[in-house]
């Protein structure tokens, strides 16, 4: 048994092992300081090249963090702006008030229509979209995607604009076009109703080209092998979506699923531009109103006990969705 | 003296540490005649146009440079309450009326010297802003003030004689305009941010106020009902629009004579102009119509003040004093059109002279103040709610009231 230990493990950690007896332990004797002084180099060198990373990350990420944490044991006002060590700890009390939060429960409640509705949608018109764009159409495939995708990287601020003519009672496409019709259209984001349903489509909308470029990837790497036997076994096209290009998306499904949910969840831009939270809170999103008790109201400590329960949320789903979805073919 | 001295010494120790201010000729505070660069953060419009007044002042006192930072009016806010929390304030800024109630919480700004600005130059609402506790935090600089909007060509042809004076003839001449073909008699906002501005004059020329003397909400007050319950009126009687849009804007609906009334403050006049200059002699700005306590509506604006951390206290002292002259107020209202906080300089010209501003003057001149208070956002934003509540969701009036006094008397302090 070789008395070295891995790198990273103290060395004069633990007793040496009991079979190799007083030989090792004493051919390993004039031995250590070297070892201890060639690792420690070693460390040192690992730290240095760590050191922008970590710098980075404990500024702007760890501290953050633990600071949000502790912040939201405490009672965190605008008077503690400038004075953030006199802010008293309340203990859960933050929590407490949480789940006794019309309000927030409120926004629990939206957000969850607003996921539960829009991530299905998302991945399902993308995943239609990729499988058209992948065998449907060979002209004109680059425009289509690049079509699809452009909403992805389009400043929300465009976008509101656009989608705000679009719903527009009176003068908007949507009126416009029922007009034609003799139709009157409803007033949108007027309705509570209506509101969360228009956000949900513009927010499909505009994410649906993400799942659908990477799902586009995982259908170029499907062997066409496969295919053709499924063909040659006289599967259709349905059952071949069904049975072979499904269950080999399953990697990229997961993946989309999982980093959808996530933004779902914390789903913030779009009611933020195009209602405020309203009418009657009825687009007001768990993420919005953290930002309004936040930064509108300051009331940090408060702001951030909703964060980590939303965190916990986030985290829970995940976890689940890992579980749930995570390639059972091998 | 030696408070301030003691508290820029104070100030400047931790900062020297981290070589941020207190520049290399020492700690101490330094006087106006003293070379120095005095740093300003201003808004929106005025942000941009200040530095050319400031270079004016340069040459009239040349040891005094000045630097303005243009901030926008949306970002105002979190940069001022960041550079709070990092210690990394300007010299002297203009602060918005309402936020002057959250920032003098803060503890960051400097009390005005009294016996430099005299209250009794100053529109009443805008001196009162910026006071607590018999303490002045900032000095009025320019004000705004809400009156009624409409359109005179439309309303001949309803057959209105004169403009609307008191709240029943407000309602007559909505539903005359009505019935003259447009869709809406008024526009009035149904909720959503900023809905409380329209809301005030209601409740202050039916004699209500937002906060009794001891700072307590009033919303629980007869004449709040009252006010609540004439806003109301307009949208269960469907003289308004009880649609939502945020970032609407009332030109368009006037312009188009479908909502030929609305109530806003004195930069509306440049926008109607610019934007429907078809309209021209086709509309007028007018009082507010009266209640039982007069024709009374609410002063905004903004006002210049000065950090606790500054040393350049006695330069911005100086600045101050210039932009809020008579003389430097008109020169400021041809430049930016903001309407001058100084009673005196409403006397110069071009002021003097402009029939249309006698409206405003009319109505600064008996404008109820916007209390300043830490918690205005979450106040403010509670009676948005109520009114969506009224307007959209059709609450009673009574009712809302009484919800809307709970909701804000812990928020009065």
């Amino acid at each position: 048994m070789a008395p070295i230990t891995p790198a990273g493990s103290d060395v004069s950690s633990g007793p040496p092992p009991e079979n190799d007896g007083h030989v090792t332990a004493a051919a390993e004797r004039p031995r250590r300081p070297r070892l201890r002084g060639r690792l420690g180099t070693q460390h040192l060198a690992g730290w240095l090249f760590s050191t922008p990373f970590l710098l980075l990350f404990g500024t702007f990420m760890a501290f953050p963090i633990v600071a949000s944490l502790l912040m939201s044991f405490t009672d965190f006002g605008l008077r503690n702006v400038t004075d953030p060590l006199a802010a008293d700890f309340v203990g859960l009390d933050n929590y407490i008030e949480l789940f006794g939060d019309e309000t927030f429960r409120r926004a629990l409640f939206n957000t969850t229509y607003f996921v539960v509705v829009g991530v299905p949608l998302t991945i399902g018109l993308g995943l239609v979209a990729a499988v058209l764009l992948n065998s449907g159409i060979d002209r004109f495939r680059t425009f289509f995607r690049v079509g699809f995708y452009t909403p992805v990287v389009t400043s929300i601020v465009a976008v509101a604009v656009v989608w705000r003519f679009v719903l527009e009672p009176r003068d908007g496409l949507i009126a416009g076009v029922a007009a034609e019709f003799g139709w009157t259209s409803p007033d949108f984001l007027s309705s509570p109703t209506l509101a969360m349903p228009s956000l949900i489509a513009m927010a499909v909308w505009r994410n649906l080209g993400f799942p659908m470029v990477l799902f586009l990837a995982g259908l170029q790497s499907i062997p066409t092998e496969v295919r053709e036997a499924s063909r040659i076994d006289g599967a259709g096209a349905v059952q071949e979506f069904r049975k072979v290009t499904v269950p080999l998306l399953r990697p990229t499904m997961l993946y989309v699923a999982v980093i959808t949910t996530i933004g779902y969840l914390n789903v913030f831009e779009e009611p933020f531009v195009m209602t405020g939270g309203g009418p009657a809170d009825s687009t007001l999103t768990t993420s919005l109103y953290m930002y309004r008790e936040g930064f509108d109201f300051f009331h940090m400590g408060y702001a951030s006990a909703m964060a980590y329960t939303l965190f916990v949320i986030v985290l829970a789903i995940t976890l689940l969705q890992l579980r749930f979805l995570r390639d059972k073919t091998r | 003296m030696s408070r301030s001295a003691r508290t820029v010494a104070a100030a400047c120790t931790l900062p020297a540490l981290t070589f941020a201010a207190c520049g290399s000729d020492g700690g101490d505070e330094l006087s106006a005649e003293d070379e120095q660069t005095l740093t300003v953060w201003a808004m929106g419009e005025e942000g941009k146009r200040l530095q050319d007044v400031a270079d004016e002042f340069n040459q009239e006192y040349p040891s005094i440079q000045i630097d303005v930072t243009p901030v926008g009016w949306d970002q105002a806010h979190q940069k001022l309450v960041a550079a709070a929390a990092g210690g990394e304030l300007p010299d002297m800024a203009q602060m918005g009326s309402t936020m002057m109630g959250e920032f003098i919480e803060l503890g960051v700004l400097e009390p005005v010297d009294t016996s430099t600005f005299d209250q009794d130059d100053f529109f009443p609402a805008a001196w009162e802003n910026n006071v607590v506790d018999g303490e002045v935090y900032g000095v009025p600089w320019y004000v705004d003030t809400r009156v009624l909007y409409y359109r005179t060509d439309l309303a001949d042809e309803a057959g209105a004689t004169h403009p609307p004076a008191t709240w029943e003839e407000l309602k007559e001449l909505a539903i005359a305009y009505q019935e003259n073909g447009s869709r809406f008699g008024i526009s009035l906002p149904a909720g959503g941010e900023g809905a409380w501005q329209s809301l005030l004059p209601f409740l202050y020329s039916a004699g209500g106020t937002l906060v009794d003397d001891e700072g307590d909400p009033a919303f629980d007050s007869p004449e709040a009902t009252k006010a609540l319950e004439e806003y109301a009126s307009y949208f269960s009687e469907g003289l308004t629009s009880t649609s939502v849009q945020p970032g609407q804007t009332v030109e368009q609906d006037f312009g188009s004579g479908d909502a030929p009334m609305f109530i806003s403050g004195p930069w509306m006049v440049n926008n109607i102009s610019e934007a429907l200059p078809e309209l021209e002699g086709k509309w007028a700005a007018v009082p507010l119509p009266a209640d039982d306590a007069g024709s009374v509506s609410w002063v905004g604006g903004a006002s210049l003040v000065t950090f606790t951390e500054s040393r350049h206290k006695a330069a911005a002292q100086e600045f101050i004093s210039f932009l809020t002259s008579p003389e430097k107020q008109a020169d400021w209202y041809e430049i930016s059109k903001s309407l001058p906080a100084n009673m005196a300089a409403w006397e110069e010209e071009p002021l003097a002279g402009d029939p249309q501003l006698h409206v405003f003057e009319e109505q600064l001149a008996t404008a109820g103040d916007v209390p300043a208070m830490p918690q205005w956002n979450e106040f403010a934003h509670e009676v948005d709610v109520a009114i969506e509540r009224m307007a959209n969701g059709g609450a009673d009036a009574a009712q809302t009231a009484g919800e809307l006094q709970a909701a804000t008397e812990p928020l009065a302090e």
